[in-house]
Parts: structure tokens; sequence; C-alpha cells
């Protein structure tokens, strides 16, 4: 088989190629600007950004290739940041409140995946109502105050999810390396991930080869919001309180990670490689930009310019591609 | 009632795999089958025979367990099936090739025909296996096709074999094909015949769903006929006649099969001079005359489509100049051809001819709202069902409301409605491409009228069509197109099949170059 074939088999691999040499481009201009970008101490930092991306971009390409969207991941990591950090200042042990963290975020990814896939909600709609509760039960939890600090009994807790190191490499960035490995073999190994792709790419064919359309819907949804929980835990575990305002815009972030790394927005196409490489820019931009002295509010634009760009070209890319087959036909 | 289901000559008294009885089903606002029985044996085809909009896609799809029946009995291999869902269809042995194409065009073709039931290794899914089990049925059944394709990439020809292959590739013992040569050239009709014939001397039983008379006495052994959602006749295929089972699936005798009215030709409306638009249109040059229907021939990816597009201003024009009414107009967009009075009734109508989402009165007034508002923009509700009813009436679109969506018409219904949203303007030249692909006897028939209409009135009349028989029939001139190019021009009663043949491939050598499936023309 030629190498050509092999990139197009590879649902999508030639976007990640192109992005690829973007983002080298980026780092080399960040690189000029300012020589400290390639600084040792920077590049731990810029890996230690881009892990909550990569971990909310992985959440949303899972969705995004089943044809969805996720509104509510930015809500969720709220959501998780407070619960975590109430339960913790309450007293409970760190570790229970993780597990009841997650098993509270998994239940708003199952009421996602059965809203759109059982009841056919449109999952913009649905995912927006998600979204608003989500924030809502974020306030809720702690009286609409952010909690105080989670305290001594919070250390190993901090450790695992932020300040540690293990192989010379902080925790964040192995936890979003490691749920990064496991969610790859998932979508590109077994069963459920080509069901992924194949609702994805056409409902109506894979509901009538017999695949399990809101198993699999649910799923994505909640693979999506076990991601959100994790950020939302190291967000928690970072500032070493509960904000309730956490995560807010990530879906938007999870969004522009997935797109720019070249998941299609309409299903059934991209990889979750291109998706390490969409978050990478995304960090790159922001920490270069801050590197150079550029507010908040410029990065902003420039992001959502490259996120425009970026779908712009692979709309371009493929209206020709479908194009010419119109004509074959 | 059923007495006649009973009989059996032709065919041995055979084990029965499929005994349909008394199924009825209804849509909102609709009864699509009521009463109906049907009888499938071992070893047998069977065409399920009659007119767009008769229930033989809502049978068939009852049968498969995408549809649920209301009342009736189904009984499979002798035994009743309470509940038949696709799952419960698919462990007893029933598959079903949609009419529709329904693969995952990003997906593989042998992701596509393991999908649902993927072959795994200790949890894992096993691709080269599939991969290997792909090749063998592919192989087995002479396509040519790579197994590590992706089938948006597929013409729609190999597409279609995909799917054939996907249905066989699950050991059914009862096989549904819906309109499966539609899309096929007609090498690969001959091959799946072959196979078709494999599969009866293996045992299977095959329910056959086409338009294509023709092609029946290829293959088939019995028929039953439905019209309007009921039961009519099963008859043994060798012991009646093609004009007999027409008219019992009509209801009435169809006089003619390709109705001509002449009308006096005037003076040229459409000119085209040395018209270039990317690969597939290379220096076309003809002259469209009022009250002429001009049809236009060749063979698949001729680029006849695209000498239309590039007409209508959908692609973009490389050189050449369009000339209406002795006025070189400027055609950069659809609107701008709308405009002028050219209208183009495309060949895909699901994709490009209709808003399957929006009802058919949307559908009719979309195109027209300049003429249905008023100077602020908001359209007027009696113009608009005036226009709509009259359209409706006029081309005799069979449908409860004209509020249903188009998408829950029949094909020859709907086919009507992407031709009727031009009728209300008064254009001087309509395209038709493709107007007859996959719609019914009769549909077609009304069809035809509707050209001769158009034609008497002085309209010109372009008339693209891959079947040689209607092009002959209802054309009064004919252009014949090869590699982008006009080959030919010919008189229709100068025209024979093959002198039309010659002109499709007189670049031939091009065609058989690897790049391009060597397409043939249908004779079929």
């Amino acid at each position: 088989m030629n190498l050509a074939k092999k990139m197009k088999a590879s649902r999508g691999m030639g976007q990640v190629i192109t992005v690829t040499i973007g983002l080298i481009i980026l780092c080399i201009v960040f690189g000029i600007l300012n020589p400290n970008f390639f600084s040792g101490r920077n590049a731990g930092n810029l890996f230690r950004q881009i892990a909550p991306i990569l971990l909310i971009g992985v959440g949303q390409s899972y969705v995004l290739i089943t044809g969805n969207i996720d509104l509510s991941i930015g809500s969720l990591v709220g959501m998780s940041c407070m619960v975590s950090a109430t339960l913790m200042t309450k007293g409970m042990n760190p570790w229970m409140a993780v597990l009841l963290t997650l098993f509270s975020c998994l239940l708003v990814g199952l009421a996602n995946g059965l809203l759109v896939a059982k009841l056919k909600l449109p999952p913009f709609i649905a995912t927006l109502g998600t979204m608003t509760i989500a924030r809502g039960i974020a306030q809720i939890v702690n009286n609409n105050y952010n909690t105080d600090s989670i305290g001594e009994k919070a250390e190993g807790f901090r450790n695992f999810f932020y300040y540690g190191k293990s192989f010379g490499l902080y925790n964040t960035i192995w936890i979003a390396l490691v749920l990064w490995v496991i969610f790859n073999f998932i979508l590109s190994k077994t069963r459920t991930g080509r069901h992924i792709y194949a609702i994805g790419s056409n409902l109506e064919a894979a509901k009538l080869s017999g695949v399990d359309i809101v198993g699999t819907t649910v799923k994505a949804f909640l693979v999506s919001s076990i991601c959100a929980c994790t950020v939302g835990l190291i967000i928690c575990a970072t500032s070493g309180m509960g904000t309730m305002d956490a995560g807010n815009g990530y879906e938007l972030y999870a969004v522009a990670a997935s797109v720019i790394g070249g998941v299609s927005t309409l299903g059934g196409q991209g990889n979750i490689l291109g998706t390490i490489i969409g978050a990478a820019i995304w960090g790159v931009l922001q920490n270069g930009l801050q590197f150079v002295g550029a507010p908040v509010a410029i990065r902003n634009i420039v992001i959502g310019i490259i996120v425009i760009v970026s779908v712009l070209l692979d709309v371009i890319v493929r209206s020709g591609k479908f194009h010419n087959k119109a004509i074959k036909v | 009632m059923n007495k006649d289901l009973i009989f059996t000559k032709g065919v041995k008294m055979q084990e029965k795999l499929v005994e349909i009885r008394n199924i009825n089903k209804s849509f909102p606002g609709v009864k699509a089958l009521v009463d109906v029985s049907l009888d499938l044996y071992k070893g047998e085809v069977l065409a399920l025979l009659g007119e767009n909009g008769a229930g033989k896609s809502t049978l068939m799809k009852i049968l498969s367990g995408v549809y649920q029946k209301d009342s009736g009995s189904i009984k499979v291999y002798g035994k009743e099936v309470e509940e038949m869902t696709a799952k419960r269809a698919r462990e007893l042995g029933i598959a079903i090739i949609h009419q529709e194409l329904n693969m995952c065009s990003h997906l593989s073709v042998a992701e596509n025909i393991f999908l649902g039931r993927e072959k795994l290794k200790s949890g894992l899914l096993s691709d080269n296996e599939m991969k290997r089990e792909t090749e063998k049925i592919l192989k087995r059944f002479q396509m040519d096709i790579d197994p590590d394709t992706i089938v948006g990439d597929l013409s729609v020809s190999k597409q279609q074999m995909v799917e054939i292959a996907k249905a066989l590739s699950t050991q059914a013992k009862i096989l549904i094909m819906d309109e499966p040569t539609s899309a096929l050239t007609s090498k690969e009709i001959n091959e799946l015949f072959s196979v078709i014939k494999q599969l009866k001397a293996e045992g299977c039983g095959i329910v056959y769903i086409s338009h294509r008379l023709e092609e029946l006495s290829h293959i088939v052994d019995r028929v039953t006929i439905l019209r309007d959602g009921q039961y009519i006749k099963s008859m043994d295929f060798a012991s009646t006649t093609l004009p007999e089972i027409i008219t019992y699936m009509v209801g009435r005798e169809l006089k003619e099969k390709f109705p001509r009215v002449e009308s006096k030709r005037g003076k040229t409306i459409l000119e085209v001079n040395h018209l270039n638009a990317g690969k597939m249109v290379k220096d076309v040059s003809f002259q469209l005359r009022e009250g002429e229907i001009v049809g236009v021939a060749g063979l698949m990816g001729a680029g006849r489509t695209e000498m239309t597009r590039a007409v209508f201003g959908v692609d973009s024009k490389d050189s050449g100049e369009i000339i209406l009414d002795g006025e070189q107009v400027l055609i950069h967009k659809p609107k701008d051809a709308i405009k002028a009075g050219i209208v183009l009734a495309p060949e895909d109508r699901k994709r490009d001819g209709l808003c399957t989402k929006l009802s058919v009165k949307e559908n009719i007034s979309l195109p027209n709202l300049d003429l249905l508002c008023n100077l602020l923009g908001v359209v007027s509700r009696s113009r608009e069902n005036g226009m709509v009813s009259k359209t409706i009436k006029s081309l005799k679109i069979k449908l409860p409301e004209d509020t249903v969506k188009a998408e829950s018409l029949s094909g020859g219904n709907q086919q009507k409605v992407v031709v009727g949203k031009w009728l209300a303007r008064n254009s001087r030249v309509v395209i038709f491409d493709e107007p007859t692909r996959g719609i019914d006897v009769a549909a077609k028939v009304e069809i035809y009228n509707i050209m001769n209409e158009l034609k008497q009135q002085g309209v010109g009349v372009l008339f693209i069509s891959s079947e040689m028989p209607e092009v002959m029939g209802i054309s009064d001139r004919i252009l014949v197109m090869c590699d982008g190019r006009i080959t030919g021009e010919l008189d229709t009663k100068d025209a024979t099949g093959d002198i039309i043949l010659s002109y499709a491939t007189k670049f031939d050598k091009k065609l058989e170059d690897g790049n391009r499936e060597s397409q043939e023309w249908r004779q079929v």
C-alpha cells in the first residue's frame, strides 16, 4: 500500500501534517521574538498549559466525530472544580471527593448523550441547556461563593494533579498523556471507536447496520465529561480552592483544539493525534503572545482568527474534493 | 382472497422462505399498505413491481425491520415473527440493499462491509481479518475494488457494488434488492446478474425491485404487483408479457411508451458558443430552437452534467458565450440564468433538486418568491397558494396536502416537484438532467408529456439522458458528447443506437486510460 493511500485511510492525517508544520513555524517565530521562549522553564510551563486544553480537546473531538457538539464542557470543568473543592473543605477525604465529583460529571455526560441520541434534541440546544445547569450547580454547591483553601489534608491531591513531577515531567502532563493514550486506543482500535466514526459519517447507514446509536453517542459524551471533570480537578489542585467561573469558555477552546487538529465539525472525520497538535498550537499562541507582552484581549482575537481560518481551509479543501466527485457522478 | 398466491407453475413447489399476509401500514396522512400479501420461495427471484408510491419499498422495509407493521403477519421459514426489528431481521438472514446509498462515506470499503458486526480479536478490531474477508467477498463476485479505499472516493456505481457486497457478506438467505441497478453500468449489471444466478443456485430467495422492466427477463422467476398500496396479482414471469405487467401496474393500458408530439420549430432561442469549463467541458457549441427537444446523449462521465451546470452558472466558465434570443447574456450564477429565462432540473433530486426537509409548497415557491412577494419582500400567501395548487394540479403530483415534506414523496412525485418549481415562470429554456432516473414507467410518460407540453408552448428543451431509447423516442435532435466535447449531432429520424454509440465512444482510448473507469453504454 503506498503512502498517500495510507494517509488517506487514516482519517485526515493530511491536516495533522499541515498543522504540525504550522506549529513548528509558530515556535520558531516566538523563539526569534523572545529567545527565552525555548528555555527549559518556559517549556515546562507551556506543556502544563497545554495539558488541560488537550484533555477537553480530546473530549470535544469524540463528540464532534459523532457529528454532535458538547457545549457543556466549560461549565462541567467549573462544576468539577467547585464540587470537589467544596467536598474537601467540608472535610471529606480528597480521593473520595474526586470519586463523587467524577460521578456527578458522568451524570451530566449521560444526560447529554440521552438528550441527543434518545430524545433527539439538537446537540447544540441540549448541551446549551446542560451547560447552564452545570454552571448553576457550580454556583450553588457553596452558596454562590468561591470556596476557601482546600487545606493541608489535600496536599496529596494537589501533588497528584498539579505540582508533583514524575520522570521529570509535571504530573498534569502525565495525566493528560495517559488519558490521551487510552482514548486514542479506544477510538482507533475498538468497536466502539469504529461506531463513533460511523454514526458521525452517516447516522442512517450506521443504524441500518445494527450500530447501537444511543449507546455509542452516550459513550462519546461520557468521554467528554470524564475529560472535563479531570480538567476541573486540575484547576482545583492548581489554585488550591474552588472557583465558580473555572473553565469559562473552555468549550470553545476545546472546539478550537479539535478543529485546528483536523476534526470535522460535520462528523465522521479526524483523529485525536491532530487534537494534540491543535491544543499545542493554542498553547503556544497563548504562551508566546503572553511572552511578547500581548494583552489577553489580543490573544483571544488571534485565537479566534486562527480557528476561523483553519475551519475555512478545511471547508475549502473539502468542498474542492466533493465538488470534483459531484461532477464525476 | 389471495388465491393466486398459492399457485406455482414454473417454479417447483419449494420451501417457503417468507410468507407475508394482510400487512397494513399507515403514515401520517397516507395509507401506504392495505392488506398486502407476498410469498418468497427458496431459490427464486421474485420481482416486486408497481409504480412509484405503490408501497414496494415500504413493504420491504417492514420485512427488513426498518419500519414496523400496523397489522398483519410475517412468517419467516414457516415461523411467525411477532416483532420484526433490524436486528431480528439480520439474525433471520434477511438482508436489504436500500434504494438510497447507505454508506459511511468517510470509512473504508472493508469498514463499511463489516460495520455493526466487526471482527474482533481479544476485544479489539481485527482490521487485517476484515480486510482479508472483504477481499474474498469482492473476489468471489468479481468486483474490482480495493478494500482500503474510502467509500466517499468511489464512483456511485462502485459504491452500489460495495453496498451489494455488504448484503452478500452477511450470508443472507433472503435478499431484498431495491433498485440495485439504477446507478450501475451495463458491465456491472451483468456482473450483478451472474451473482444473482449464483445465489439462486445456492438456495437464496431474492426480492428484486426495479423500474427497468426490460431487465427482468434475465433473472426473474415470478412477479408480484402492487398498486396504490394494494396487492394486485402474482404471476409466473414465463406466462406473462411486459405489456400485461404494465397494465396491472398502471391499472390501465399505457398507450405509448414514448409519446411524441410535433410542433413547429421556430427561431433559435439559445446559442452556446465555444464553451469551456474545467476539465469536463471543452469547446462546446450548439443551438436550441423554439419548440424543440434536443437530447444530449453520451456515456456516464462524458461531461453532459458539467455542461449544463456551466450553462446554468453553477460552475464557473473558462471561456465561451451564451446567446439568448440573439443577445449575449452573462451568467455567473444560477440567479442570472433564472432571470434570463434558463432553468435547470438537476440530476440528483435529493441533493440538488429539493430542500427535502421543506414542504412541497415551499419547494415549488422557492425559486419564484420574486414573483410572489410585494415591494417589501412580504410573500403573498394567496398568490403562493394559487401558484402551488396550479402546479400540483397540472403535473398531477400525488400528495395528501401541499404541506407535507418533500422527502416523504415517492421518487416520481419528487421529480415532478423538481420540474414543477420551474414551470410557474415563463422560462425560455428548460434543461432536464436525467429526469426519469429511478422512476416508474407511468411517471416517466408523465415527465415526457411535460416536456412535450413545454415544446408546444415554444420553449426550448434540453434533455440529458443515459437511456438511449428515451433519447431517441422523445428528442427532435440529438447531440452526443464524449470526453467533454460534442462529437456528433443528428436528427432523430437518422439516429440509430449504433451511430450514437460510435459518436459516444469517439475518444474511447481516453476512456480506457487507467484513471477513468471504462463506462459502457446502457443498452438495457
